[in-house]
């Protein structure tokens, strides 16, 4: 099963044991979305609860909010995570606020298309995580492989808050193993995508893979790559516990490098593994620049392998 | 800050009892990292409780001065009582002789006025070839007396490296061993004595005390029966191959089934009061190797597929092992389930995780010859993977039948269930 068919089956399965969950977004019932995540799922649970919605952001935000409000578990698209911006309001100050306002749940899910790496150029490649990671009340998971897709996307819907969920389209159809029938909770928490005991190297998303790529022959070194899979709530501990254990740490962000997930994790290990550091941190990520259309330059910006495997030697060597 | 008192009028923190997870209402002071009269800074641990099995650190509310310690060690309070007195303008230096070396050491490096017994170490990092050390290799030398000047550098430009205080710290360990005595030596139950004629005794782990009053006051309480069935594996064998896993969550959602059948078996019983759970919270037990054993609980199990409590499992048993499990994680368990079948036994007698009723005990599979009808009626014999399941409950909660029938139930779900 691909990244996208397990998100497809989440939706799926979710639909067909919880009546209270439904769909909202752009071209997701007729078209099936742009990219066919919701495809076939009209047909099965009909256009009430697999509603397309006019281009405009703030009201489907805004929309499922209400619903999620007086007890239903509604889940939107974005068409692509850049578009969440006209969102930004509801998402940021209504949905995150409500339960320390009024104590009201809003168990929301939203899905994010997110990432570039596929000359999407400005607007169809951003990883807007960090935007929402500073706002209070919202949580943000991002999976990387197709089995986490589906149990985070799950556990994300039985969630009471407001959770943003980053599908990275890169993975979509790149990525594709075993993922077990059924419901199933893939708990917010980090994952050791590979054991090591030189250095660590944290990411999430695409990059997880990146990483594991990069280090997976680096000179016989024993490299552990963690993938973070949620960013609110952070697994201090899992960083921690890794950051102890190797003494040096690389950390990869697709994402413009100020103030990113990433620079997260730096000021955790900095305030509290100090005196476990061997090396200083290093962060390999995208400039803060927008991502350019051209495949040269956009593969300029973005974090590649050969980039993540020569920060790894050089902190080695340190 | 405490409201003003008589006489003095010192502004003064109190160290509290911190409430650990929602469902916690009392601790014990583990150890004292401070005693009265100690130099304390804002966030440095200043002591260690425990609730059941878990243990927490206490940071210090303050930077000040220990003025009295309320509460001895090994002493349960509730939560938000007063562990603690910091005295908040005090200044470092003064009083507690212990703490006369450290001040003064800090000084000498500050102004080099006072006694002016620079000590011969405290230099050398700055001294000679400027060298820089990290952090963590300036942790493992103070912690273990290396001399950083000493040691060869294979970073670049001849850095020193964490492994290179490492590799100093393995040659010392094996040039002299005997030299230094490892602090709290582990006494292992399975090996051999380490040397003739020296036996070790020491007192039991603050895991082990909690355990051995668990289990002895379970005993104690309840009217312990043991019932056994036999069940034949071959599903699960298929089904676990199937799911990559170990034939726990398997055993455990056939479980799930039957309580859900048989929710006499899914209560406490409290003195005289027997409860009758509505959700399902299931305990694991999982083994710490010799530390002892943990029983972190699945709450709501009814709500998870096979592969939901597969994961669930994994993640739960990888927090224990890391000692990150909360107070929450424990607590609340209405039926538990032991598996030491894992390490070959096939039949023990678990003790029931008070105030449970029964605890379930799956055993190794074991290939076994067993007598099968064929579809025509006939009788033969074939191997087939066999376990036992051992059934622990309290005779003052129900009866051998419905123990039986439970069994049944779980043992039916295993073999035929798809």
């Amino acid at each position: 099963m691909t990244y996208l068919q397990a998100i497809s089956d989440g939706l799926r399965e979710e639909l067909r044991a919880d009546e209270r969950v439904f769909l909202m977004g752009e071209d997701i019932a007729v078209l099936g979305g742009a990219f066919k995540v919701t495809d076939g799922l009209a047909a099965e649970f009909g256009r009430e609860r697999v509603i397309d919605t006019p281009l405009a952001e703030s009201a489907i935000v805004g929309t499922a909010i209400g619903a999620a409000v007086v007890g239903m578990r509604p889940v939107c698209e974005m068409q692509f995570a850049d578009f969440i911006s006209c969102g930004f309001d509801q998402l940021v100050n209504v949905a995150g606020k409500m339960h320390y306002r009024q104590r009201l749940a809003v168990p929301l899910t939203i899905r994010l298309p997110s990432g570039g790496g596929f000359s999407g150029g400005p607007f169809h490649s951003q990883n807007p995580e960090a935007w929402f990671m500073h706002a209070p009340g919202l949580k943000v998971v991002a999976p990387a492989t197709a089995s986490d897709a589906k149990g985070l996307l799950i556990a994300a819907i039985h969630d009471p808050n407001p959770v943003l969920f980053f599908e990275h389209k890169h993975l979509y159809r790149r990525i594709k193993e075993d993922v077990a029938p059924g419901r199933f909770e893939t708990p917010f928490a980090a994952r050791v995508a590979r054991e090591g005991r030189d250095l660590t190297v944290v990411a999430y998303g695409a990059m997880v893979w990146s990483a594991l790529e990069a280090t997976a022959d680096l000179d016989g070194a024993s490299i552990e790559v963690l993938d973070l899979r949620s960013l609110v709530p952070l697994d201090e501990r899992a960083i921690l516990h890794s950051v102890r254990k190797c003494s040096k740490l690389v950390i990869v962000d697709e994402a413009n490098a100020t103030c990113a997930a990433g620079a997260q994790v730096a000021a955790l290990v900095a305030e509290h593994a100090f005196e476990h550091l061997d090396g200083p941190v290093v962060r390999v990520a995208t400039p803060d620049v927008p991502i350019a259309f051209s495949p040269p330059l956009e593969r300029a910006l973005l974090p590649q392998v050969e980039q993540i495997k020569e920060a790894c030697r050089e902190l080695l060597e340190y | 800050m405490s409201s003003s008192n008589t006489e003095r009028a010192l502004p003064e923190v109190l160290v509290s009892m911190p409430q650990m997870g929602v469902s916690v209402a009392e601790g014990t002071v583990a150890v004292w990292h401070k005693r009265a009269g100690d130099w304390v800074q804002k966030d440095e641990i200043i002591c260690e409780i425990s609730t059941d099995k878990i243990d927490t650190d206490v940071p210090s509310p303050a930077t000040g001065r220990v003025a009295e310690l309320l509460v001895a060690e090994d002493e349960t309070v509730p939560v938000g009582t007063p562990l603690a007195r910091i005295a908040t303008d005090a200044a470092p230096g003064e009083a507690h002789p212990d703490e006369q070396d450290a001040a003064t050491a800090g000084a000498a490096a500050a102004d080099a006025g006072a006694a002016g017994q620079a000590t011969p170490d405290a230099g050398a990092g700055q001294g000679g070839a400027r060298r820089v050390y990290s952090p963590v290799v300036q942790r493992i030398a103070a912690e273990h007396g290396i001399d950083l000047t000493t040691v060869a550098g294979t970073g670049r430009g001849g850095r020193v490296r964490k492994q290179d205080v490492l590799a100093v710290l393995a040659t010392r360990d094996a040039a002299e061993p005997h030299d230094r005595e490892p602090p709290a030596p582990p006494v292992r139950a399975d090996a051999e004595p380490a040397a003739p004629g020296r036996d070790r005794t020491e007192p039991l782990s603050r895991m082990r005390r909690a355990i051995a009053e668990h289990m002895t006051r379970s005993l104690r309480t309840a009217a312990h029966c043991t019932t056994i069935v036999e069940a034949d594996f071959s599903r699960v064998e298929q089904e676990r191959k199937r799911l990559r896993s170990s034939p726990l969550p398997i055993v455990a959602r056939a479980v799930i089934d039957a309580l859900e059948r048989h929710p006499a078996l899914n209560a406490t019983l409290e003195g005289e009061l027997l409860t009758r759970h509505r959700n399902i919270n299931l305990g694991i037990a999982v083994s710490l190797g010799e530390r002892g054993l943990i029983v972190p609980v699945i709450h709501r199990a009814q709500e998870l597929s096979v592969e939901g409590l597969a994961q669930r499992i994994r993640d739960l048993a990888r927090q224990a092992r890391e000692d990150g499990l909360t107070p929450d994680d424990v607590r609340g368990g209405t039926f538990t389930i032991t598996s030491p079948g894992s390490y070959g036994a096939i039949i023990s007698t678990p003790i029931i995780n008070q105030p449970q009723v029964a605890i379930l005990d799956l055993e190794a599979i074991v290939k076994r010859p067993v007598v099968v009808a064929d579809s025509d009626g006939n009788d033969a014999i074939a191997v087939r993977p066999i376990a036992h399941l051992c059934l622990s409950w309290d005779h003052r909660a129900l009866d051998g039948a419905l123990a039986a029938q439970f069994l049944e139930t779980v043992r039916g779900r295993l073999e035929r269930e798809a």
